[in-house]
């Protein structure tokens, strides 16, 4: 038992801490835009309300594939049953950008291969899983999509030059 | 060798078109997951960075929507009506719809007037 149990945690406990949420709120407006503060905390409200509705979907997801453990793969499909389907490219590409991050850190035994990767490897390393997920994703049709997101790292990781191997 | 600049660039900027570094914490990302449900199975480690980019674009979304309203009334502070205005006028956030009809007191009324 963990010793949060112990405290009689209710349903409304968990939320989305203020200061981070309007931090991110305001980058999404121009500079001079103020936000209300009842406005923002009925926004940060709706993001909880919105994670309840995603997890509540997953878990069936998960359930339905008969899995114990809520995956990745179940978030983004509850995504797009409940229509945020536009949602998925991005959200998978963040997913994929942290696990590149993930396995760069770790220097040690069988990620030794993929800490030595150039940028150029681990872009085309990116964009074979890419090819891979949706090729889980669409049922095993495969099209080589050039999409934002990658163009975007493509683009990013371009003019470094101080990089070396 | 790894450049965190480049690759937390690109997490938050190059996707979604943000430039700041702030993030949601997985932690309470995972706490709220856990309260949804009573039978919620267990999580991924990997399951709540997928929410909290989530969460980002939707945060975006609402918040582009409801500053369009803000922007036609010519008004420069988001308020709460507006984000009340966003919700019912957009069908994909109608499950919001039970956070803001407190604040409208016509509910009935937005409830027949929402068409496809």
């Amino acid at each position: 038992m963990e010793p949060m149990d112990i405290v009689g945690k209710t349903k409304e406990d968990a939320s989305l801490p203020k200061a981070t949420m309007t931090k991110i709120i305001k980058e999404m407006l121009p500079p001079d835009v103020r936000v209300a503060r009842d406005a923002q905390d009925l926004l940060i409200e709706c993001c909880v309300e919105f994670i309840n509705l995603i997890s509540s979907e997953s878990n069936e997801v998960c359930s339905k594939e008969e899995k114990k453990t809520i995956a990745p793969e179940h978030v983004l499909k509850a995504l797009e049953v409940l229509g945020f389907g536009e949602y998925m490219e991005d959200v998978y590409a963040a997913y994929e950008q942290h696990r590149l991050e993930t396995m760069d850190s770790l220097k040690g035994a069988k990620w030794s291969n993929v800490a030595e990767m150039t940028e150029e490897e681990a872009l085309a390393e990116q964009q074979r899983m890419f090819a891979e997920a949706r090729a889980r994703m669409n049922g095993g049709v495969t099209t080589p999509k050039q999409t934002d997101p990658e163009a975007t790292v493509a683009k990013q990781l371009e003019p470094e030059p101080s990089m070396n191997s | 060798m790894r450049q965190a600049g480049v690759y937390s660039g690109i997490a938050s900027g190059g996707i979604s078109g943000r430039t700041g570094p702030h993030s949601l914490p997985l932690a309470r990302i995972k706490k709220i997951m856990k309260n949804s449900n009573d039978d919620v199975k267990m999580i991924s480690g990997e399951a709540p960075i997928v929410f909290s980019k989530a969460c980002e674009l939707f945060i975006e979304q609402l918040t582009k929507r409801s500053w369009a309203v803000a922007l036609q009334a010519k008004r420069r502070t988001l308020r709460k009506d507006d984000i009340a205005s966003a919700i019912i006028a957009t069908d994909l956030f109608d499950f919001l719809l039970n956070l803001v009809s407190d604040s409208t007191g016509h509910e009935d009324d937005c409830h027949e007037a929402i068409s496809k």
